[in-house]
């Protein structure tokens, strides 16, 4: 029987393949990123890093959405909770007698560095991933879905009512800004190969795998549930890293910032940019950034060859339902489909040849 | 390899196993046949752990399977493919194989540095497709493809539920020579279902028949053919398949 030397050597291989994968495809986002760095005004500076901090948050949520095929709808929850745990660990002693002077366990009076504070964060973020994981990946389909729902009313209502350590509705203000878009553009990067590295690993092929056929997956001994949990995790975690890097650009958050519009938001980014790969949800967030953002300046009136036209308040919702519309209608996988981008250039340049 | 006993499993009111007992050796095909409804798909399932048998046991090589769930007993070694084609439609080809492989490196390191997946597509007439979706593979490749993916596992036993079903003549025959190819390279116990019986004579070594939940006959081919009562079984039943 010959022995087969590609299944030493494969392994290897794939993970350099996913690497560079990974950078081609967060190519778009640096240069974006450049540009804005080194070109645009302030105002653009601010609008970038918001739509970063999507960014990462949509490259979390395909994490689990685009590997279990499951919807989720809680993932802010995480976002919230990174935020406010480097809000509560980070604010300086001074800003908090201000702000929480009544907060529990000692945090009144505890002012960590950014730094431990945002490791911490992210603790927080994985413990209560874990435990919400172990619920959500028994189940399947809606069931899950319904879940990741109620995970976030859960902790938006304790964001709102725990007003010692949250501060309720109000801002939450004083976080140290330390994070500018350099930053943020290395988080991206290391959050798109992340993600990129994880669904072709073993575990996010066996994951993909499950999710078309339970059935054929587990007659290939594949642990469905497992899968989903540690895909869960890792995605809650990205999530967290969002809030925590939202926090510390702008310094000011509240609860509002983490519920349905954020959900509503990034869920129309991954979707329309296609949940199946990472170049999809980067995708997403890059046209629906730029598009929404050009349909913000028009929604206020402007002249154009003289014309002034009215202002158009509410265009923006309304081209965002329609967009998606449009888009579940004659493009149901998204921009960038099934292929991530180097698997398109590749493609390309093959056929080319 | 493969020992079952006396296993049962009734649906509400439906009798599907009734104290159903076969075995199978290494290297043996073993041919389950009967009519529509006679149990064959839920013995299958008994034995790959989708079933959980009302009483009764499935042994795979002198360990106690009965009941453990499909993921236990493919890491056991049953691979198995489904009367209906179940493949991962949006994966490759390749990563269909690949995804067995996975569990097969884990679970039995040896058998896997012997398999290979290229070489598996090669074998089943695949290695043409590799990059492309499986599921936009012709029906007869996807059958192939079901069964390259089983082997992947490395299996003890493979249980092929109707691989031939919706083949023409020149793929069943194809196919057969693949299954004996299988006997020859992996030396598995294979257990094959399908109402071709010309498919079934041609392969198997031996044969086992069901009716209603029971096993009515079991033994060499020839002699098989020759027990009244699978002919009353089969009388009437004018040209199967
Ligand atoms: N999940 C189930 N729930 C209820 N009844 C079932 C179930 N599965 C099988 N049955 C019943 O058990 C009996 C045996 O079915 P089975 O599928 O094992 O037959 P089979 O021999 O594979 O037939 P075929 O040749 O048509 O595939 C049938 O009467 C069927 O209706
Ligand atoms: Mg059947």
């Amino acid at each position: 029987m010959s022995q087969a030397i590609e299944d030493t050597t494969r392994p290897n291989g794939a993970l350099a393949r996913s690497l560079v994968g990974g950078l081609v495809t967060s190519l778009p986002v640096l240069v974006g990123g450049l540009l804005i760095l080194n070109f645009a005004p302030t105002y653009y500076t601010f609008l970038a890093l918001g739509a970063f901090v999507n960014l990462i948050v949509v490259v979390g949520l395909q994490v689990f959405m685009g590997n279990s095929n499951i919807a989720n709808l809680g993932h802010s929850a995480f976002v919230g909770l990174g935020a406010y745990g480097v809000a509560i660990l980070s604010t300086p002693l001074a800003m908090k007698k201000l702000s929480i002077p009544n907060a529990p366990f000692g945090f009144a009076t505890l002012e960590l560095d950014p730094v431990s504070s945002a490791l911490l964060a992210l603790l927080a973020v994985g413990i209560l991933a874990l435990v919400s994981g172990k619920v959500i990946s028994r189940l399947s389909g809606v069931a899950a879905t319904i879940v990741s729902l109620a995970l976030l009313i859960i902790v938006h209502s304790v964001f709102l009512n725990w007003t010692d350590l949250f501060k309720g509705n109000q801002a939450f203000f004083g976080i140290p800004k330390v994070v500018g878009l350099p930053w943020m553009m290395a988080m991206s990067v290391v959050v798109i190969v992340l993600a990129r590295l994880f669904k072709d690993s073993h575990w996010g092929l066996q994951l993909r795998a499950s999710a078309q056929s339970p059935q054929a997956a587990a007659a290939l001994g594949i642990d469905a549930r497992r899968l989903r949990l540690v895909s869960w995790v890792l995605s809650a975690l990205i999530c967290g890293l969002a809030g925590i890097l939202y926090a510390y650009f702008a310094g000011t958050i509240s609860p509002k910032l983490f519920y349905f519009q954020m959900i509503f938001n990034t869920l129309a980014m991954l979707i329309l940019g296609g949940m199946a790969t990472v170049t999809g949800a980067v995708t997403g967030v890059i046209v629906l950034s730029v598009g929404l953002e050009f349909i913000r300046s028009i929604e206020s009136g402007v002249t154009i060859a003289g014309i002034q036209l009215p202002q158009l308040l509410g265009l923006s919702g309304v081209a965002l339902g329609v967009v998606i519309v449009l888009c579940m209608a004659f493009r149901p996988s998204g921009i960038s489909g099934r292929y991530e981008l180097d698997e398109l250039l590749s493609r390309f340049f093959r056929r080319a040849k | 390899m493969l020992s079952v006993e006396a296993v049962s499993k009734t649906f509400g009111g439906v009798q599907a196993l009734r104290s159903a007992s076969l075995s199978c050796a290494a290297g043996e095909i073993l041919g389950l046949i009967g009519p529509n409804g006679a149990g064959k798909s839920t013995l299958v399932n008994a034995i790959a752990g989708v079933l959980k048998p009302d009483a009764g046991s499935v042994k795979l090589a002198g360990n106690e399977i009965t009941g453990h769930g499909p993921e236990h007993c493919a890491r056991a070694g049953v691979g198995r493919t489904f009367q209906t084609i179940r493949l991962f439609r949006d994966l490759t080809v390749r990563q269909n194989v690949e995804v067995a492989h996975i569990t097969c490196r884990s679970v039995r390191p040896d058998v896997a540095a012997r398999i290979g997946v290229d070489r598996l597509l090669a074998q089943y007439q695949l290695d043409g497709f590799a990059d492309v979706p499986a599921g936009t593979l012709s029906y007869g490749s996807q059958r192939r493809l079901e069964i390259a993916r089983a082997l992947a596992l490395g299996p003890l036993l493979l249980l092929l539920d109707e691989p031939a079903a919706g083949l023409n003549e020149d793929e069943s025959e194809t196919l057969a020579v693949a299954i004996e190819g299988i006997r020859r390279d992996v030396g598995c116990a294979t257990i094959v279902i399908d109402h071709d019986l010309r498919f079934i004579n041609r392969l198997c070594d031996r044969l086992c028949v069901m009716d209603q939940g029971q096993v009515i006959a079991s033994g060499q081919t020839e002699e098989v053919w020759r027990d009244p009562r699978v002919i009353e079984v089969y009388v009437g039943q004018s040209e199967t398949s």
